[in-house]
């Protein structure tokens, strides 16, 4: 097992570096998509602060809460999006029927197409975004033991966002569309940059359990403000579990229905 | 006029040959609706409540008016233009009897009219669920103001998008980056589409408002709402037009220093 882990680490580190010299490679398009990142964060982020500024307080939560509950987005935001780009890039290969070379390789072609190609411009991103989330979350004096269930509740969350990322991958055999499944999936998980306290039922409770963008992003949040219990923290990982084994069975039905068209 | 007319045909059916994509990307609008619905209807919870001089009714009709005019400007096919530029596609076109900028404007009109069909029937469905407070516009001098603004508005985001495609002459690898620095970031952000641009400080809403960005969004609503009205109605009216003029004459000044760069490269 530990040799197996090690071999697919070291699959990873090299395509990794592949993909980083390849977008390193184009120095102004990395630039673009840096500032546009950076920007599009600070903008969202200026009209939480000027709006909390005249409310004070959002369904109940204080203005340092709510950023909070932002930061916790975009942590998991940008880190699927540094593990999981390759699955933006996947509709070519079924398509072309290139998806061929990899299903004949030795190596789980589900691992190649979903962690294939690490994207360097969110892994520029991640260390500021941590700090903030550090400072921000310091803010809430939290206890060690909500620190601990924030992070193992946020480990949970990028549980959930692989099993998304699979389940994209596996609508894209069957049906040939990724790009805007996978954006559907942004703008779902976008639903948690605020607390899903925000929505009405019965909105609030699909949001929780059918799609459980709640547990992936409010949760590890609420669990730092000391308002989770650990039946709640037991709860959120079986949904997480549960996430992964219907994506993973969805993907062996999905291979079974591609059709290795224009190969 | 016939040949536009055929390529306003074509284009409506084409969006029709990829069925799931274009029902995907209006399911993408709803839920953009849905989280500034449900924020702005949170911050307003309260009976009464008045912040940023809006009331429930009229934040929730800023909301859902954004709806239908996401869908009348914001639809648009143009953003294309840089792949073309690219990829020297190009060419054919260029070969062809007809304007290129005619060509794009049309099928961005085709864009719209079946984005706009879609959103109103999405308007409704939500209108229906979520029964809103509406503040519905009766003064005909508002309702003129607020076509006029959504014509201006329209062009400004088709001379916006086409000199942000020109691109491409010079940087060919940023075509999509570059539309996502401008079309995703800052008009998202300055148009008013997340929120309205008067929630922001004096000094910032100023500067924005100096920009073309707000007159595609926030100016035509502001207008619906009435809270736009006699001389500041006309200034804003007048910088409106004033922007579609200098993105006029900057389009024609770029596209035809690209055209002299244009090597067709890939043909």
């Amino acid at each position: 097992m530990t040799k197996k882990i090690k071999k697919y680490f070291k699959i990873w580190w090299m395509m990794s570096r592949n993909s980083f010299s390849a977008i390193i490679d184009q120095k102004l398009a990395l630039s673009v998509f840096l500032i546009g990142k950076v920007l599009r964060f600070i903008f969202f982020f200026g009209f939480l602060y000027f709006l909390l500024l005249g409310t004070k307080t959002l369904a109940g939560y204080s203005s340092n809460q709510v950023i909070f509950f932002f930061l916790t987005f975009n942590i998991i935001d940008v880190i699927s999006q540094f593990l999981f780009r390759e699955v933006y890039r996947f509709r070519p290969m079924i398509i072309n029927g290139d998806f061929d070379l990899v299903l004949a390789k030795p190596l789980n072609p589900l691992f190649r197409v979903l962690m294939g190609a690490a994207d360097v411009i969110d892994l520029v991103t991640i260390p500021p975004l941590v700090a903030a989330t550090i400072y921000f979350g310091s803010l809430l004096h939290p206890s060690f033991i909500s620190v601990f269930y924030y992070l193992v509740l946020l480990l949970n969350g990028l549980l959930i966002a692989a099993a998304f990322h699979v389940i994209v991958l596996s609508f894209a055999i069957v049906t040939l569309e990724v790009d805007h499944t996978i954006m559907i999936y942004r703008d779902l998980t976008s639903l948690g940059r605020l607390p899903i306290d925000i929505y009405q039922q019965p909105l609030r409770a699909f949001l929780t359990y059918l799609l459980p963008v709640g547990i992936m992003i409010t949760l590890p949040a609420k669990a730092m403000m000391g308002t989770m219990s650990a039946m709640g923290i037991i709860l959120a990982f079986i949904v997480g579990i549960l996430a992964v084994f219907v994506a993973l069975r969805f993907w062996n039905y999905a291979l079974t229905k591609y059709s290795s068209a224009s190969s | 006029m016939k040949k536009y007319w055929g390529i306003f045909r074509i284009s409506f059916q084409q969006e029709f040959a990829y069925r799931l994509n274009f029902v995907l990307w209006r399911v993408r609008n709803v839920f953009q609706i849905l989280l500034t619905y449900f924020l702005w209807s949170t911050v307003f919870a309260g009976p009464g409540t008045q912040i940023f001089g809006y009331d429930r009714a009229k934040i929730l009709t800023y909301v859902f008016a954004i709806m239908i005019v996401r869908a009348l400007v914001f639809s648009a096919r143009a953003m294309d233009v840089s792949r073309d530029i690219a990829q020297g596609d190009l060419s054919n076109y260029l070969l062809k009897p007809l304007s290129y900028l005619k060509y794009w404007f049309t099928r961005d009109v085709s864009s719209k009219v079946l984005n706009l069909i879609f959103a109103g029937a999405e308007f409704i469905i939500l209108f229906l669920i979520l029964r809103p407070p509406f503040f519905f516009q009766g003064d005909t001098v508002a309702l003129l103001a607020f076509t006029a603004s959504i014509i201006l508005a329209i062009m400004i985001y088709f001379f916006i998008l086409f000199l942000i495609s020109s691109i491409p002459f010079w940087a060919p690898e940023i075509g999509w980056g570059s539309h996502f620095l401008v079309t995703v970031v800052i008009i998202e952000a300055f148009s008013g589409a997340l929120f309205p641009i008067n929630i922001l400080p004096q000094g910032l809403q100023s500067f924005i408002m100096a920009t073309p960005f707000p007159y595609l969004i926030y100016f035509p609503v502001q207008v619906y709402l009435g809270n736009i009205q006699g001389s500041a109605l006309m200034g804003g009216l007048m910088v409106a037009l004033a922007w579609t003029g200098v993105l006029w004459f900057s389009l024609k000044f770029i596209w035809q220093k690209g055209l002299k760069v244009y090597q067709a490269i890939g043909r």
